[in-house]
């Protein structure tokens, strides 16, 4: 007797599909899901999505930035001391490093400020010209190490020039 | 008859068998719609109710928050340290593609040239120019990096590094400017 109540009581699944229904997505006719905006997509009772997990953009990421930044002072005391040209791996692994804390600094600025899921097409583009950008920013390191005096004697010059 | 009586359908079916049925069903209908109030109903569909919340949503304003946040040293600080970086990268980017680019207007000769030939203010100043940013920068990102480890979070931490940080940001910014 419970139990024919029990299956009584729910919804069959036909009928609790959305489609059936009639509720229509944020996507249709006139309102355009705007990311972080006053349009959402779907209804108030869909679940927020998330990122996929990853260590290489999470953990390990976090800890390579953590260490390059960390290395970065014993590195530039080094190259200052010895001034540039006659250590030239201590000036090229300095020049190796700043470029990739810079670029780590650049890729967070597009991540807080242009970021993919509300700049679907501004976003990717900027990531992909800031690292074609450093490319060539290393490509430029590499010359002007190898062609001219490199950087921490430039900087020593011009500072007491 | 008993059991309708028992239910109490008795008094309707005494009304139906002893008034005519069509003046009954005509009465009926007079009254229904005489019942009703003279207002005109309109017949929405499901969807309509997700784009009569969108359309309100498009039209609500938004409260001020970032204009209206207190200075702080905490933010202020951070927002600081994030400036002084890109200055530092926008300076090293720009100089490496500009040797790429243009090597021999860019090479070491013309540009220890080119500061010497400077009024010595413009020495000083650049000199501030450069080493405020690169000082600060640094000594923040120490801090930081003492966060990272686990010190220092309290507000109290906080407040006393970021003064910390800006001490010895003045002091090394002097010392780079004069020496």
């Amino acid at each position: 007797m419970s139990s024919s109540l029990i299956l009584r009581s729910t919804i069959p699944k036909s009928l609790a599909s959305r489609s059936i229904l009639g509720v229509r997505q944020a996507g249709s006719v006139s309102y355009k899901y705007v990311p972080g905006g006053p349009i959402y997509k779907g209804t108030a009772n869909d679940p927020t999505p998330f990122p996929p997990s990853s260590r290489t953009h999470g953990s390990y990421h976090w800890a390579f930035e953590r260490l390059l930044a960390a290395g970065l002072v014993p590195m530039t005391a080094a190259a200052f001391v010895t001034s540039g040209s006659p250590y030239p791996i201590i000036d090229g692994l300095l020049g190796i490093s700043l470029i990739i804390h810079s670029h780590i600094g650049f890729d967070a600025l597009l991540v807080d400020y242009v970021h993919p899921r509300k700049f679907p097409i501004m976003g990717p583009t900027l990531t992909w010209t800031l690292r074609a950008t450093t490319v060539a920013v290393m490509v430029g390191v590499y010359q002007f190490n190898t062609n001219d005096i490199g950087l921490t004697e430039l900087i020593a010059k011009v500072w007491t020039a | 008859m008993l059991a309708t009586r028992a239910v109490g359908l008795g008094p309707s079916l005494r009304q139906t068998a002893f008034k005519p049925a069509r003046a009954q069903a005509l009465k009926n209908i007079v009254r229904t719609n005489f019942a009703k109030r003279m207002i005109q109903t309109e017949r929405l569909k499901p969807e309509d109710a997700v784009n009569i919340l969108n359309s309100q949503r498009l039209k609500r304003p938004s409260s001020p928050h970032f204009t209206i946040y207190q200075p702080q040293l905490t933010w202020i600080g951070s927002i600081f340290n994030r400036v002084t970086g890109v200055a530092l990268s926008v300076l090293l980017y720009g100089f490496s593609l500009a040797y790429l680019f243009a090597p021999s207007t860019f090479d070491s000769e013309h540009v220890i040239e080119f500061v010497k030939g400077l009024p010595d203010a413009a020495k000083y100043a650049g000199k501030f120019v450069l080493a405020l940013p690169f000082t600060f920068h640094g000594f923040n990102g120490l801090r930081h990096l003492a966060w990272d480890s686990g010190r220092f979070l309290t507000v109290k931490g906080a407040y006393s590094t970021g003064y910390a940080v800006i001490g010895a940001t003045a002091l090394s910014t002097i010392y780079f400017t004069v020496v």
